[in-house]
């Protein structure tokens, strides 16, 4: 600690602190406008200025400048108020002060300083910027005339999202910032830079004229997309969410978010979406009262019994999830399940059966600080953006060792001195296999109190680095530094995601995870864990809930499969959309048909087009409850918006489903925490209170594996096929539901393939061309787009898109073998 | 998306041929601060910097193909667009100016139709307005590729142009 003074005030500090943080935790305001918090000290506007005793002369930047014992420092004086002066009117020299149309007014920078230090009238006189506004992406609007060229958003980009648009281009008056060939911008639209603009250069377009800040209410809240678990503040007026405000002070993401979180919130306020319960009549479906509803379900359900399968979705809150269960119970049925039912056993039934626990051991923030990392799959940055930028931090700052195992490339591999390991497709586990051989191999493995070694040794006899190098097409040497890697880090953690489109081998992958954890023994370590992150806002929720089938209930898609065949009468999919998102459309469907269907959604979707009763449901941003996040984060969930018609949260519709089958329920949201928290293992005491604005993390930052059981299993095999067709998550798109946001769409509207360079010229192939796929099963056609990140005849296929029907042909396998048709 | 863009603006780039370019780096792909080298290397290649070399450099260095960019920008060394095989350079210096330089700059553009920084169409000439060359006792000067011309005139640059034409 270090002891100083400034303004007369004793103040101690940590001895990295600089001047500025230190007067900021002391209470005395210094202004700023190229700090950021969140970035590294940067220095450029000399708007922080202040005396230094010690530093007699000249004035110092307080931003940069660290402090040192007993340094005595004053803030204000005519001097510094005349310089501050100064800068503000050099500011004002270009700019164009176009304050009444720009939507920065009332929370800009430069509107502020420029009053705080009464600006009146300029001694200087110059040019005003002309520059053309980027009007060409949906998202950013970019108008370089009012930039104070604080270089905040060039630096985001850099050391937080990786990405690197941005530059300083040309010196002098000419200077301004610039993407590549001075462009319009087309990046990942996460918008991290235009919440650090400090002036109203960088705004969000959709946001454009909708509001003033100081109109908007801000409620904080979760994302509703993925298991992140950002926090993001809606911004309403008028009843509905007009933007996401800045907020790096709540949660786990420092304010930063993806597209999805930042510009995927118009859904919410959709006319699109359902404000009437529909029932079948003569084949159609029609409007019908809640009461009318309510009875169907009933009657349905009635003349069912117990033959009854009910399918989640994992974007329900806790509390609505423990309501589901109940009245899984009340209609006497153990057919319960979410998310496919396959995707998550990794977590289930891999973690359950070699570390005791099923959820990752731990917190996102310690990433940060891990000297090693290993990210199974490159879409981990795809499935989870926020933590994708944790990675990237943690390899730029730190320098931490990125090593990636990956079938194609992506951000994560183009990180500074990221490793990848590019294998042929599904063959990840072979090279996890590889990695704890090679530990046990060369004496680097902790053994101590694990179980099933030599079981495990003698399984790893086949995969030896060299032979999985053969076979995988990784350089052996490569899978050895790997493991050394993992085995010196003082901190090192192993990052796996998962989600429906990663059903293959979801289980075996969980287990060779928790292996590697094990001989690492990174897993309940401080500072290290192992992450298994599901794909949706309450994945973790859900698992933690029990949304599983019982010891005699079917799983998901055994439900499906004995629906199709006429075994079950009954099915009740509560917010989740299988005929666009699950293995195998045709089997869906013919369930779908052959059964009792109840469709809860907020919109209309494929699936609830076959229904037989549609019940209206809300969105995130029209509930009150929990979401537990894949770091076991309990956060709450706030309403923003009053629901239009006569939507019902999912909440409240499973109090009334529970009451008409004659049962208690909990009076609100509170009571149904409180009951679950009582019920639920993890979450025994804990209260809503202890639920802060940094959430609550169950089980704690480290969660300690209750067994160490190394369990072999079977690496994968490659598919013997020229053309491989693989899915997954893309960057802009969650589930099925970013689909329906202008933002994502407004960038990616529509499926497609991505082909490799080399294919498409070997094809006869360009940007936007029609391929078709065959395959077993069917024919796929999408647009192609281009792409440099996929090894030559592997082409990739987001699931998102209903009308692509990637299902048709995909069911569950890791690589889909296809046929280019002409 | 994140590509697209970037690749339809690929597309309609001239192809090149790349070889030249993965050479330089082959050679400075192990030092560091290779990026002006690199830069500079390619330069000397193609006589400017294509586009396309920027995308191989930012791949192969792993920098951002925008921080590129405003390297570029900021060297006047640099250009990125294909110039010509001569390169009048018109002296605009005091001593110059004052002599009839601008004169001189219009003469330029009358007869090839180029202003500062333009190129002919059939990449014989490139015009570039500088300051002081340090010949101002013979102001006002005009030179292409390394050669001098003092005391120029009107008449003098159609002859100096002429003879360049003729050279082809
Ligand atoms: S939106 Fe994100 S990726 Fe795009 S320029 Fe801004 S910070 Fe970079
Ligand atoms: S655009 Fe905004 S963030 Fe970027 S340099 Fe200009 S003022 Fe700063
Ligand atoms: S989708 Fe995930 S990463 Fe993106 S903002 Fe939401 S929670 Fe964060
Ligand atoms: S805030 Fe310190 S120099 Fe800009
Ligand atoms: S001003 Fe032209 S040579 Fe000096």
């Amino acid at each position: 600690m270090v002891n100083l003074t400034i303004d007369g005030k004793q103040v101690t500090v940590s001895k990295t602190a600089t001047i500025y943080e230190a007067a900021k935790e002391a209470g005395i305001y210094i202004p700023v406008l190229c700090y950021a918090k969140k970035l590294l000290p940067y220095g450029a506007c000399r708007v922080c200025l202040v005396e230094v005793e010690q530093m007699k002369g000249r004035l110092i930047p307080s931003c940069t400048t660290p402090v040192t014992e007993g340094m005595v420092v004053t803030t204000m004086s005519d001097e510094i108020r005349k310089v501050r002066k100064t800068v503000m009117e050099f500011l004002l020299v270009n700019h164009v002060l176009d304050c009444p149309v720009c939507d920065k007014g009332g929370e800009c920078d430069l509107q502020d300083l420029s009053y705080e230090y009464e600006v009146v009238s300029n001694r200087f006189e110059g040019e005003k910027f002309d520059l053309p506004k980027d009007e060409i992406n949906p998202l950013i609007e970019r108008n370089m005339n009012r930039c104070v060229l604080c270089g905040k958003c060039v630096r985001v980009c850099d050391e937080v999202v990786g990405y690197g648009s941005y530059s300083f281009i040309n010196r002098g008056f000419e200077t301004k910032i610039a993407t590549a060939f001075d462009r319009g911008l087309n990046c990942e639209f996460c918008g991290q830079c235009v919440s650090m603009c400090p002036v109203g250069a960088i705004l969000p377009r959709p946001f454009k004229f909708k509001a003033r800040p100081w109109q908007l209410k801000e409620i904080d809240s979760v994302c509703g997309y993925c298991g992140n678990g950002c926090t993001i503040t809606l911004g309403t007026k008028d009843n509905e969410v007009q933007t996401i405000r800045f907020n790096d002070k709540t949660g786990v993401n420092d304010g930063n978010l993806c597209i999805r979180g930042r510009f995927g919130y118009s859904y919410v306020n959709s006319d699109q979406k359902l404000t009437k319960p529909l029932v079948r009549r003569d084949g159609q479906l029609v409007e019908t009262s809640w009461e009318g509803a309510m009875q169907a379900v009933t009657d349905g359900f009635n003349s069912a019994g117990d033959s009854v399968g009910i399918i989640s979705g994992a974007r329900l809150t806790n509390e609505e999830l423990f309501l589901l269960k109940n009245y899984g119970k009340a209609l006497g049925t153990e057919n319960l399940d979410h998310s496919g039912g396959e995707c998550y056993k990794g977590v289930t039934e891999g973690l359950k059966e070699t570390l005791g626990i099923q959820a990752s051991t731990g917190t996102f923030p310690q990433v940060e600080n891990c000297d090693a990392i290993l990210s199974i799959r490159s879409d981990f940055y795809e499935t989870h953006p926020v933590f994708g930028m944790v990675v990237n931090q943690s390899v730029r700052r730190n320098e931490g060792k990125l090593t990636v195992i990956a079938d194609k490339l992506g951000k994560f591999t183009k990180l500074p001195n990221a490793r990848t390991l590019l294998h042929k497709p599904g063959l990840e586990l072979n090279l996890l296999n590889a990695i704890s051989a090679v530990l046990i191999e060369e004496g680097l493995a902790k053994t101590e109190g694990v179980e099933g070694l030599d079981a495990l040794k003698d399984a790893l006899k086949d995969y030896s680095a060299d032979a999985v190098a053969a076979a995988t097409g990784v350089d052996a040497e490569a899978i050895k530094q790997t493991a050394r890697e993992l085995a010196a880090a003082e901190n090192a953690a192993i990052l796996l995601a998962y989600g429906l489109p990663y059903t293959a081998y979801s289980k075996e992958l969980g287990i060779a995870a928790a292996n590697l954890s094990l001989l690492t023994g990174i897993a309940g370590r401080q500072g290290s864990g192992l992450y298994l992150c599901g794909e949706k806002a309450n994945s973790q929720g859900a698992i933690d809930l029990g949304i599983l089938p019982g010891a005699n209930g079917l799983g998901a898609q055994q439900m499906l499969t004995d629906a199709a065949g006429g075994k079950l009468k009954a099915l009740y999919m509560v917010g989740e959309d299988p005929v666009v998102s699950y293995p195998d459309r045709s089997l869906v469907e013919q369930a779908l048909e052959n059964t009792f269907l109840v469709v809860q959604d907020m919109f209309l979707t494929e699936t609830a087009k076959k229904a037989d009763v549609v019940l209206p449901a809300v969105s995130f941003a029209e509930k009150n409850g929990t979401f537990t996040n894949a770091e076991r984060r309990i956060q709450k969930v706030r309403k923003g918006i009053q629901s239009k018609g006569e939507a019902k949260t999912d909440f409240a519709i499973l109090q009334q489903l529970l009451k008409a089958a004659g049962k208690d329920v909990p009076v609100d949201e509170a009571a149904a925490f409180a009951a679950l928290a009582a019920a639920t293992p993890g979450y025994e005491g804990v209260s809503l209170e202890m639920v802060g604005p940094q959430g609550y993390v169950w089980g704690g930052d480290i969660l300690k594996p209750e067994t160490a059981n190394l369990i072999p299993v079977a690496g994968g095999k490659a598919v013997d096929s020229k053309y491989q067709l693989l899915t997954g998550s893309a960057l802009y798109h969650s589930g099925t539901v970013s689909t329906k946001a202008k933002g994502p769409s407004a960038v990616v509207a529509e499926a497609y393939i991505e082909v490799c360079r080399e294919d498409a010229a070997e094809l006869g192939l360009e940007e936007g061309d029609l391929l078709k796929l065959k395959a077993e099963g069917g024919e796929l056609k999408a647009k192609v787009k281009v792409d440099r990140r996929l090894p030559k005849g592997v082409f990739f296929a987001p699931y998102h898109f209903s009308d692509m029907e990637l299902n048709r042909v995909y069911s569950g396998q890791p690589v889909i073998a296809v046929e280019p048709v002409k | 998306m994140t590509e697209t863009a970037e690749q339809v603006a690929e597309n309609t780039v001239e192809e090149i041929d790349l070889g030249p370019a993965n050479k330089v780096i082959d050679k400075y792909i192990d030092m560091s601060g290779n990026l002006m080298p690199v830069l500079q290397g390619i330069q000397e290649e193609y006589g400017y910097i294509p586009e396309e070399t920027v995308h191989l450099t930012a791949e192969r260095l792993n920098v951002y193909p925008s921080q590129i960019y405003g390297v570029l920008t900021f060297y006047a060394q640099f250009h990125l667009e294909p110039r010509g095989k001569y390169i009048i350079r018109v002296c605009m210096g005091t001593a110059c100016h004052v002599k009839g330089a601008g004169r001189i700059g219009d003469t330029i553009k009358e007869r090839l139709g180029i202003g500062h920084a333009e190129t002919t169409e059939d990449l014989l000439f490139t015009a570039e307005y500088v300051a002081c060359i340090g010949a101002c006792g013979m102001a006002p000067v005009i030179m292409v590729n390394d050669a001098t011309y003092g005391s120029i005139t009107v008449q003098k640059t159609d002859e100096v142009i002429k003879k360049y034409k003729a050279m082809g």
